[in-house]
Protein backbone atom coordinates (compact mmCIF):
# COMPACT_ATOMS: atom_id res chain seq x y z
CA UNK A 1 0.00 0.00 0.00
CA UNK A 2 1.45 3.51 -1.08
CA UNK A 3 0.75 6.64 0.78
CA UNK A 4 -0.12 7.24 4.25
CA UNK A 5 -1.76 4.12 6.51
CA UNK A 6 -5.16 4.65 7.41
CA UNK A 7 -4.28 5.32 10.63
CA UNK A 8 -1.92 7.83 9.88
CA UNK A 9 -4.26 9.51 8.02
CA UNK A 10 -6.51 9.77 10.67
CA UNK A 11 -3.97 10.90 13.50
CA UNK A 12 -2.29 13.43 11.18
CA UNK A 13 -6.13 14.40 10.63
CA UNK A 14 -6.80 14.98 14.38
CA UNK A 15 -2.98 16.65 15.31
CA UNK A 16 -3.95 19.20 12.68
CA UNK A 17 -7.36 20.07 14.69
CA UNK A 18 -6.36 20.38 17.46
CA UNK A 19 -3.35 22.75 16.80
CA UNK A 20 -5.52 24.46 14.42
CA UNK A 21 -7.61 25.24 17.33
CA UNK A 22 -4.99 25.89 20.10
CA UNK A 23 -4.76 28.86 21.71
CA UNK A 24 -1.84 31.05 22.39
CA UNK A 25 -1.09 29.26 25.37
CA UNK A 26 -1.81 26.49 24.11
CA UNK A 27 0.28 26.48 21.13
CA UNK A 28 3.26 27.40 23.30
CA UNK A 29 2.92 24.48 25.43
CA UNK A 30 2.97 22.69 22.29
CA UNK A 31 6.25 24.06 21.06
CA UNK A 32 7.97 22.64 23.97
CA UNK A 33 7.49 19.12 22.77
CA UNK A 34 7.86 19.66 18.63
CA UNK A 35 10.14 17.76 16.51
CA UNK A 36 12.67 20.95 15.43
CA UNK A 37 11.66 22.22 11.99
CA UNK A 38 13.84 19.75 9.36
CA UNK A 39 13.26 22.10 6.26
CA UNK A 40 13.35 18.37 4.34
CA UNK A 41 9.93 19.55 2.86
CA UNK A 42 9.90 21.96 0.35
CA UNK A 43 6.98 24.53 0.72
CA UNK A 44 5.42 26.20 -2.08
CA UNK A 45 3.00 29.24 -1.37
CA UNK A 46 0.51 30.52 -3.82
CA UNK A 47 -1.37 33.57 -2.96
CA UNK A 48 -3.46 36.15 -5.51
CA UNK A 49 -6.91 37.42 -4.98
CA UNK A 50 -9.95 35.31 -4.34
CA UNK A 51 -11.60 34.09 -7.22
CA UNK A 52 -7.57 34.27 -9.30
CA UNK A 53 -7.73 30.72 -9.83
CA UNK A 54 -5.48 29.48 -6.98
CA UNK A 55 -7.05 25.92 -6.21
CA UNK A 56 -7.74 24.76 -10.01
CA UNK A 57 -3.76 25.97 -10.58
CA UNK A 58 -2.50 24.34 -7.46
CA UNK A 59 -5.16 21.01 -8.37
CA UNK A 60 -3.71 20.71 -11.60
CA UNK A 61 0.26 21.31 -10.97
CA UNK A 62 0.43 18.84 -7.67
CA UNK A 63 -0.21 16.23 -10.30
CA UNK A 64 2.95 17.35 -11.69
CA UNK A 65 4.75 17.57 -8.41
CA UNK A 66 3.34 14.19 -7.31
CA UNK A 67 4.88 12.36 -10.16
CA UNK A 68 8.05 13.71 -9.41
CA UNK A 69 8.48 12.47 -5.49
CA UNK A 70 5.63 9.37 -5.30
CA UNK A 71 8.26 7.58 -3.67
CA UNK A 72 9.81 10.41 -1.50
CA UNK A 73 6.65 11.04 0.74
CA UNK A 74 4.35 12.47 -2.06
CA UNK A 75 2.66 16.08 -1.45
CA UNK A 76 0.07 17.71 0.68
CA UNK A 77 -1.84 20.47 0.27
CA UNK A 78 -3.28 22.84 2.81
CA UNK A 79 -5.85 25.05 1.84
CA UNK A 80 -7.14 28.07 3.80
CA UNK A 81 -10.28 29.60 3.38
CA UNK A 82 -11.53 33.10 5.49
CA UNK A 83 -13.75 32.69 8.41
CA UNK A 84 -16.85 34.77 8.48
CA UNK A 85 -16.15 37.72 11.11
CA UNK A 86 -20.41 37.59 11.95
CA UNK A 87 -20.78 33.86 12.42
CA UNK A 88 -17.47 32.60 13.11
CA UNK A 89 -18.21 29.67 10.50
CA UNK A 90 -16.71 29.18 6.83
CA UNK A 91 -16.94 27.41 3.44
CA UNK A 92 -13.78 25.67 2.95
CA UNK A 93 -14.58 25.45 -0.72
CA UNK A 94 -10.73 25.19 -1.79
CA UNK A 95 -10.99 21.38 -1.97
CA UNK A 96 -13.70 21.42 -4.23
CA UNK A 97 -11.31 22.46 -7.13
CA UNK A 98 -8.87 19.54 -6.29
CA UNK A 99 -11.66 16.53 -7.28
CA UNK A 100 -9.43 15.49 -10.34
CA UNK A 101 -6.71 14.75 -8.04
CA UNK A 102 -8.28 13.79 -4.84
CA UNK A 103 -7.85 9.97 -5.11
CA UNK A 104 -4.25 10.14 -5.30
CA UNK A 105 -3.15 7.64 -1.89
CA UNK A 106 -0.14 10.06 -1.92
CA UNK A 107 -1.47 13.09 -1.83
CA UNK A 108 -3.14 14.81 1.07
CA UNK A 109 -5.38 17.88 0.96
CA UNK A 110 -6.39 19.85 3.88
CA UNK A 111 -9.08 22.62 4.20
CA UNK A 112 -8.58 25.46 7.10
CA UNK A 113 -10.58 27.53 8.03
CA UNK A 114 -8.60 31.41 8.73
CA UNK A 115 -10.09 31.77 12.12
CA UNK A 116 -8.81 35.45 13.77
CA UNK A 117 -5.72 35.43 11.67
CA UNK A 118 -6.26 38.44 8.98
CA UNK A 119 -3.54 38.00 7.27
CA UNK A 120 -4.29 35.70 4.97
CA UNK A 121 -2.97 32.78 6.93
CA UNK A 122 -4.50 30.81 9.62
CA UNK A 123 -4.25 30.62 13.49
CA UNK A 124 -0.62 28.59 14.12
CA UNK A 125 -0.10 28.11 10.38
CA UNK A 126 3.66 27.41 11.55
CA UNK A 127 2.80 24.64 13.66
CA UNK A 128 0.35 23.02 11.26
CA UNK A 129 3.11 22.95 8.57
CA UNK A 130 5.87 21.73 10.75
CA UNK A 131 3.55 18.98 11.67
CA UNK A 132 2.54 17.98 7.84
CA UNK A 133 6.19 18.16 7.38
CA UNK A 134 6.76 15.66 10.51
CA UNK A 135 4.46 13.10 8.61
CA UNK A 136 7.10 12.77 5.46
CA UNK A 137 6.00 14.82 2.44
CA UNK A 138 8.27 15.93 0.36
CA UNK A 139 6.27 19.10 -0.67
CA UNK A 140 3.66 21.18 0.97
CA UNK A 141 1.86 23.42 -1.62
CA UNK A 142 0.37 26.32 0.86
CA UNK A 143 -2.96 28.36 -0.38
CA UNK A 144 -3.41 31.60 1.03
CA UNK A 145 -6.83 33.12 1.63
CA UNK A 146 -5.23 36.47 -0.95
CA UNK A 147 -6.55 39.07 0.65
CA UNK A 148 -4.55 42.81 1.27
CA UNK A 149 -1.30 41.97 2.88
CA UNK A 150 -1.67 38.55 2.81
CA UNK A 151 2.29 38.60 0.68
CA UNK A 152 4.12 39.34 3.81
CA UNK A 153 3.08 36.74 6.04
CA UNK A 154 3.58 34.06 3.85
CA UNK A 155 6.50 35.44 2.45
CA UNK A 156 8.34 34.13 5.67
CA UNK A 157 6.41 30.79 5.83
CA UNK A 158 7.00 29.01 2.40
CA UNK A 159 10.33 28.38 0.82
CA UNK A 160 8.88 29.26 -3.23
CA UNK A 161 5.85 32.02 -3.47
CA UNK A 162 3.82 31.52 -6.61
CA UNK A 163 1.62 35.00 -7.10
CA UNK A 164 -1.28 33.81 -8.94
CA UNK A 165 -2.88 37.04 -11.27
CA UNK A 166 -5.52 37.41 -13.53
CA UNK A 167 -5.36 39.43 -17.14
CA UNK A 168 -6.78 43.19 -16.49
CA UNK A 169 -5.44 43.10 -12.60
CA UNK A 170 -4.93 46.05 -12.76
CA UNK A 171 -5.21 47.45 -8.79
CA UNK A 172 -2.30 44.39 -8.52
CA UNK A 173 -0.35 45.79 -10.96
CA UNK A 174 -0.88 49.47 -9.75
CA UNK A 175 0.62 47.94 -6.35
CA UNK A 176 3.30 46.18 -7.88
CA UNK A 177 4.58 49.45 -9.59
CA UNK A 178 4.60 51.11 -5.99
CA UNK A 179 7.09 48.22 -5.09
CA UNK A 180 4.53 46.27 -2.11
CA UNK A 181 3.51 43.50 -4.21
CA UNK A 182 7.05 42.30 -5.07
CA UNK A 183 7.56 39.60 -2.94
CA UNK A 184 6.85 36.92 -5.13
CA UNK A 185 9.51 34.02 -6.46
CA UNK A 186 7.15 33.41 -9.31
CA UNK A 187 4.37 35.59 -11.24
CA UNK A 188 1.47 33.47 -12.66
CA UNK A 189 -1.01 35.33 -15.21
CA UNK A 190 -3.92 32.70 -14.78
CA UNK A 191 -6.90 32.41 -17.33
CA UNK A 192 -4.44 32.84 -20.18
CA UNK A 193 -7.90 32.48 -22.21
CA UNK A 194 -9.31 35.86 -21.16
CA UNK A 195 -8.55 38.79 -23.23
CA UNK A 196 -5.95 40.88 -21.50
CA UNK A 197 -3.55 38.31 -20.28
CA UNK A 198 -0.33 39.15 -23.36
CA UNK A 199 -0.82 42.67 -22.11
CA UNK A 200 -0.63 41.87 -18.32
CA UNK A 201 2.31 39.44 -18.52
CA UNK A 202 4.08 42.36 -20.20
CA UNK A 203 3.12 44.69 -17.81
CA UNK A 204 4.42 42.63 -14.90
CA UNK A 205 7.62 41.26 -16.85
CA UNK A 206 8.06 45.33 -17.32
CA UNK A 207 8.26 45.63 -13.05
CA UNK A 208 10.09 42.31 -12.29
CA UNK A 209 12.84 42.76 -14.92
CA UNK A 210 13.94 46.28 -13.04
CA UNK A 211 14.28 44.18 -9.90
CA UNK A 212 17.96 44.24 -8.02
CA UNK A 213 16.88 40.94 -6.44
CA UNK A 214 19.58 38.25 -7.64
CA UNK A 215 16.58 35.79 -8.38
CA UNK A 216 15.29 36.98 -11.74
CA UNK A 217 11.27 35.84 -11.14
CA UNK A 218 9.65 34.18 -14.06
CA UNK A 219 6.12 35.60 -15.21
CA UNK A 220 4.37 32.84 -16.73
CA UNK A 221 0.85 33.11 -18.55
CA UNK A 222 -1.26 29.88 -17.65
CA UNK A 223 -4.51 28.93 -18.91
CA UNK A 224 -7.17 25.86 -17.44
CA UNK A 225 -7.45 25.07 -21.32
CA UNK A 226 -3.68 24.52 -22.14
CA UNK A 227 -0.79 21.98 -20.80
CA UNK A 228 2.11 24.39 -21.61
CA UNK A 229 2.26 26.97 -19.19
CA UNK A 230 1.58 24.53 -16.24
CA UNK A 231 4.95 22.45 -17.15
CA UNK A 232 6.64 25.83 -17.49
CA UNK A 233 5.32 26.72 -13.56
CA UNK A 234 6.44 23.13 -12.85
CA UNK A 235 9.79 23.71 -13.87
CA UNK A 236 10.40 27.40 -12.97
CA UNK A 237 9.12 25.86 -9.18
CA UNK A 238 11.96 23.41 -9.49
CA UNK A 239 14.63 25.75 -10.45
CA UNK A 240 14.19 28.36 -7.54
CA UNK A 241 14.09 25.61 -4.82
CA UNK A 242 17.64 24.08 -6.58
CA UNK A 243 18.82 28.39 -6.42
CA UNK A 244 17.18 28.55 -3.11
CA UNK A 245 18.81 25.68 -1.55
CA UNK A 246 22.15 27.14 -3.18
CA UNK A 247 22.15 30.41 -1.83
CA UNK A 248 20.33 30.96 0.81
CA UNK A 249 21.23 30.97 4.65
CA UNK A 250 19.01 28.79 6.45
CA UNK A 251 19.44 30.02 9.85
CA UNK A 252 18.50 33.40 8.54
CA UNK A 253 15.18 31.82 6.56
CA UNK A 254 14.42 30.20 10.61
CA UNK A 255 14.53 33.49 12.32
CA UNK A 256 12.71 35.34 9.84
CA UNK A 257 9.96 32.32 10.35
CA UNK A 258 10.45 32.48 14.09
CA UNK A 259 10.17 36.73 13.79
CA UNK A 260 6.66 36.14 12.08
CA UNK A 261 5.66 33.40 14.40
CA UNK A 262 6.37 35.46 17.82
CA UNK A 263 4.94 38.19 16.35
CA UNK A 264 1.47 36.70 15.50
CA UNK A 265 1.30 35.06 18.85
CA UNK A 266 1.12 38.04 20.77
CA UNK A 267 -0.48 39.71 18.25
CA UNK A 268 -3.66 36.99 18.79
CA UNK A 269 -2.86 37.02 22.64
CA UNK A 270 -3.41 40.69 22.70
CA UNK A 271 -6.60 39.80 21.20
CA UNK A 272 -7.78 36.94 23.20
CA UNK A 273 -7.38 38.86 26.72
CA UNK A 274 -9.33 41.62 24.75
CA UNK A 275 -12.02 39.29 24.05
CA UNK A 276 -12.09 37.52 27.68
CA UNK A 277 -11.74 41.04 29.15
CA UNK A 278 -13.36 43.69 27.30
CA UNK A 279 -13.37 45.99 30.65
CA UNK A 280 -9.85 46.92 29.30
CA UNK A 281 -10.96 49.02 26.93
CA UNK A 282 -13.10 51.21 29.69
CA UNK A 283 -10.49 53.44 30.54
CA UNK A 284 -10.51 57.02 30.56
CA UNK A 285 -7.39 57.08 28.22
CA UNK A 286 -5.97 54.88 25.68
CA UNK A 287 -2.32 54.69 27.26
CA UNK A 288 -3.65 53.11 30.38
CA UNK A 289 -5.30 50.19 28.20
CA UNK A 290 -1.91 50.00 26.94
CA UNK A 291 -0.43 50.18 30.39
CA UNK A 292 -3.44 47.36 31.83
CA UNK A 293 -2.48 44.96 28.55
CA UNK A 294 0.92 45.09 28.90
CA UNK A 295 0.57 44.28 32.69
CA UNK A 296 -1.50 41.17 31.56
CA UNK A 297 1.04 40.35 29.18
CA UNK A 298 4.04 40.35 31.84
CA UNK A 299 2.28 38.10 34.08
CA UNK A 300 2.03 35.81 31.04
CA UNK A 301 5.98 36.75 30.55
CA UNK A 302 6.36 35.26 33.94
CA UNK A 303 4.75 31.71 32.88
CA UNK A 304 6.89 31.16 29.86
CA UNK A 305 10.35 32.77 30.71
CA UNK A 306 11.21 29.60 32.52
CA UNK A 307 10.53 27.44 29.75
CA UNK A 308 12.62 25.86 27.80
CA UNK A 309 14.08 27.42 24.31
CA UNK A 310 12.96 25.12 21.68
CA UNK A 311 14.36 25.39 17.90
CA UNK A 312 11.97 27.75 16.37
CA UNK B 1 -25.69 26.90 21.32
CA UNK B 2 -23.51 26.99 18.41
CA UNK B 3 -21.49 24.68 16.43
CA UNK B 4 -18.41 27.25 16.16
CA UNK B 5 -15.38 24.98 15.79
CA UNK B 6 -17.23 22.40 14.40
CA UNK B 7 -16.21 20.73 11.25
CA UNK B 8 -18.50 19.05 8.94
CA UNK B 9 -18.49 17.19 5.81
CA UNK B 10 -21.29 17.91 3.50
CA UNK B 11 -21.30 14.60 0.96
CA UNK B 12 -23.47 13.54 -2.03
CA UNK B 13 -22.88 9.87 -2.43
CA UNK B 14 -24.84 7.65 -5.10
CA UNK B 15 -25.82 9.20 -8.83
CA UNK B 16 -28.28 11.83 -8.48
CA UNK B 17 -27.15 14.73 -9.95
CA UNK B 18 -28.68 17.51 -7.80
CA UNK B 19 -27.39 19.26 -4.88
CA UNK B 20 -29.12 22.24 -4.23
CA UNK B 21 -30.77 20.96 -0.80
CA UNK B 22 -26.84 20.10 -0.03
CA UNK B 23 -25.78 23.84 -0.74
CA UNK B 24 -28.49 25.12 1.06
CA UNK B 25 -27.84 23.15 4.36
CA UNK B 26 -24.00 23.73 3.69
CA UNK B 27 -24.99 27.66 4.13
CA UNK B 28 -26.73 27.31 6.91
CA UNK B 29 -24.59 25.25 9.04
CA UNK B 30 -22.06 27.69 8.17
CA UNK B 31 -24.24 31.04 9.16
CA UNK B 32 -24.65 28.59 12.52
CA UNK B 33 -20.69 29.05 13.01
CA UNK B 34 -19.55 25.62 11.36
CA UNK B 35 -16.52 24.80 9.56
CA UNK B 36 -18.04 23.18 6.25
CA UNK B 37 -16.62 21.06 3.51
CA UNK B 38 -19.07 19.80 0.75
CA UNK B 39 -17.74 17.02 -2.05
CA UNK B 40 -19.24 17.84 -4.84
CA UNK B 41 -21.43 14.78 -6.74
CA UNK B 42 -21.15 11.43 -7.22
CA UNK B 43 -18.89 10.30 -4.93
CA UNK B 44 -17.84 6.72 -3.55
CA UNK B 45 -18.58 6.02 0.09
CA UNK B 46 -14.46 5.15 0.21
CA UNK B 47 -13.66 8.93 -1.07
CA UNK B 48 -16.19 10.13 1.44
CA UNK B 49 -14.78 8.25 4.23
CA UNK B 50 -10.88 9.37 3.25
CA UNK B 51 -11.88 13.10 2.81
CA UNK B 52 -14.19 13.14 6.32
CA UNK B 53 -10.86 11.78 7.67
CA UNK B 54 -7.99 13.60 6.33
CA UNK B 55 -10.24 16.83 7.18
CA UNK B 56 -11.41 15.13 10.58
CA UNK B 57 -14.57 16.34 10.47
CA UNK B 58 -17.14 15.75 13.45
CA UNK B 59 -20.20 15.12 10.73
CA UNK B 60 -20.40 13.64 7.72
CA UNK B 61 -24.03 15.15 6.05
CA UNK B 62 -25.10 12.16 3.44
CA UNK B 63 -27.26 14.16 0.68
CA UNK B 64 -28.96 11.24 -1.34
CA UNK B 65 -31.76 11.73 -3.44
CA UNK B 66 -31.46 8.55 -5.40
CA UNK B 67 -33.02 5.72 -3.56
CA UNK B 68 -30.17 3.57 -2.83
CA UNK B 69 -29.42 5.07 0.42
CA UNK B 70 -29.63 2.09 2.66
CA UNK B 71 -26.42 0.45 0.72
CA UNK B 72 -24.81 4.03 0.73
CA UNK B 73 -25.22 4.60 4.80
CA UNK B 74 -23.46 0.76 5.47
CA UNK B 75 -20.72 1.10 2.81
CA UNK B 76 -19.91 4.94 4.27
CA UNK B 77 -20.15 2.97 7.84
CA UNK B 78 -17.60 0.31 6.86
CA UNK B 79 -15.16 2.31 4.90
CA UNK B 80 -14.69 4.74 8.12
CA UNK B 81 -14.21 1.61 10.23
CA UNK B 82 -11.34 0.55 8.38
CA UNK B 83 -9.69 4.68 9.34
CA UNK B 84 -10.56 3.54 13.02
CA UNK B 85 -13.31 6.84 12.53
CA UNK B 86 -16.21 5.24 13.67
CA UNK B 87 -16.83 8.41 16.22
CA UNK B 88 -17.63 10.21 13.25
CA UNK B 89 -21.26 11.08 13.65
CA UNK B 90 -23.40 10.36 10.38
CA UNK B 91 -26.70 12.23 9.47
CA UNK B 92 -28.60 11.82 6.42
CA UNK B 93 -31.12 13.97 4.72
CA UNK B 94 -33.05 13.88 1.00
CA UNK B 95 -35.65 11.86 0.06
CA UNK B 96 -36.00 8.84 2.40
CA UNK B 97 -39.31 7.08 3.17
CA UNK B 98 -40.57 6.99 6.53
CA UNK B 99 -40.26 3.22 6.35
CA UNK B 100 -36.21 2.60 5.87
CA UNK B 101 -35.93 5.47 8.67
CA UNK B 102 -35.69 3.57 11.97
CA UNK B 103 -33.48 1.35 9.76
CA UNK B 104 -30.72 3.43 8.90
CA UNK B 105 -31.03 4.67 12.63
CA UNK B 106 -30.23 0.97 13.79
CA UNK B 107 -27.56 0.79 11.29
CA UNK B 108 -25.65 4.14 13.38
CA UNK B 109 -26.94 6.87 11.53
CA UNK B 110 -27.31 9.91 14.15
CA UNK B 111 -30.35 11.61 12.53
CA UNK B 112 -32.24 11.68 9.45
CA UNK B 113 -33.91 14.82 7.84
CA UNK B 114 -36.05 15.08 5.25
CA UNK B 115 -36.87 18.39 3.10
CA UNK B 116 -39.73 19.91 4.78
CA UNK B 117 -37.93 20.08 8.03
CA UNK B 118 -37.01 23.39 9.26
CA UNK B 119 -33.14 24.13 9.24
CA UNK B 120 -33.37 25.63 12.33
CA UNK B 121 -34.48 22.34 13.30
CA UNK B 122 -31.93 20.16 11.96
CA UNK B 123 -29.53 22.56 13.02
CA UNK B 124 -30.89 21.88 16.62
CA UNK B 125 -30.29 18.52 16.06
CA UNK B 126 -26.60 18.71 15.12
CA UNK B 127 -25.89 20.74 18.06
CA UNK B 128 -27.86 18.79 20.36
CA UNK B 129 -25.50 15.41 18.68
CA UNK B 130 -22.46 16.99 19.12
CA UNK B 131 -22.40 18.59 22.66
N1 LIG C 1 -11.44 31.18 -17.94
C1 LIG C 1 -10.75 30.54 -16.97
N2 LIG C 1 -11.31 30.35 -15.75
C2 LIG C 1 -10.59 29.70 -14.79
C3 LIG C 1 -9.27 29.24 -15.03
N3 LIG C 1 -8.81 28.67 -13.87
C4 LIG C 1 -9.81 28.77 -12.97
N4 LIG C 1 -10.89 29.40 -13.51
C5 LIG C 1 -12.18 29.69 -12.83
O1 LIG C 1 -12.00 30.70 -11.84
C6 LIG C 1 -12.89 30.50 -10.74
C7 LIG C 1 -12.15 30.55 -9.42
O2 LIG C 1 -11.24 29.46 -9.33
P1 LIG C 1 -10.57 28.99 -7.97
O3 LIG C 1 -9.53 27.99 -8.34
O4 LIG C 1 -11.60 28.58 -6.98
O5 LIG C 1 -9.89 30.37 -7.48
P2 LIG C 1 -9.24 30.74 -6.05
O6 LIG C 1 -10.29 31.48 -5.28
O7 LIG C 1 -8.09 31.64 -6.40
O8 LIG C 1 -8.80 29.47 -5.41
C8 LIG C 1 -13.58 29.17 -11.00
O9 LIG C 1 -14.86 29.42 -11.52
C9 LIG C 1 -12.69 28.50 -12.03
O10 LIG C 1 -13.40 27.61 -12.86
C10 LIG C 1 -8.71 29.44 -16.36
O11 LIG C 1 -7.56 29.08 -16.67
N5 LIG C 1 -9.48 30.10 -17.27
MG1 LIG D 1 -9.23 28.72 -3.48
Amino acid sequence: MSGLAPRSRRALGRELTRLAQASVAESLAHSAQRPEPSMETARIGFTGAPGAGKSTLISRLARLRLAACRDQGGVAILGIDPTSPLTGGSILGDRIRMDAIANEPELYIRSLASRSSNDGLADNVLDLLVTVESYGFREVLLETVGVGQAEHAIRHSVDTLVMVLQPNAGDAIQAMKSGVLELADIYVINKADLPGAKKSASEIRGIVQRSQAAWRAPVIEISQQHGEGLAKLDSAISEHLAWQAEHRNASETLRRRRHYHVQSLIVRRVAELLDHRPQLLDTTNLAESYAEILQLLASDAKRYSRQEETGW
Amino acid sequence: MSLKGKRILIAKPGLDGHDVGAKVIALALRDAGADVIYTGLRKSSAYIAKVAVDEDVDVVGLSMLSGSHMALVSDTIRCLEEYDASDIKIFVGGTIPEKDRAALIEAGVCGVFTADMPLEDVIRAIERELS
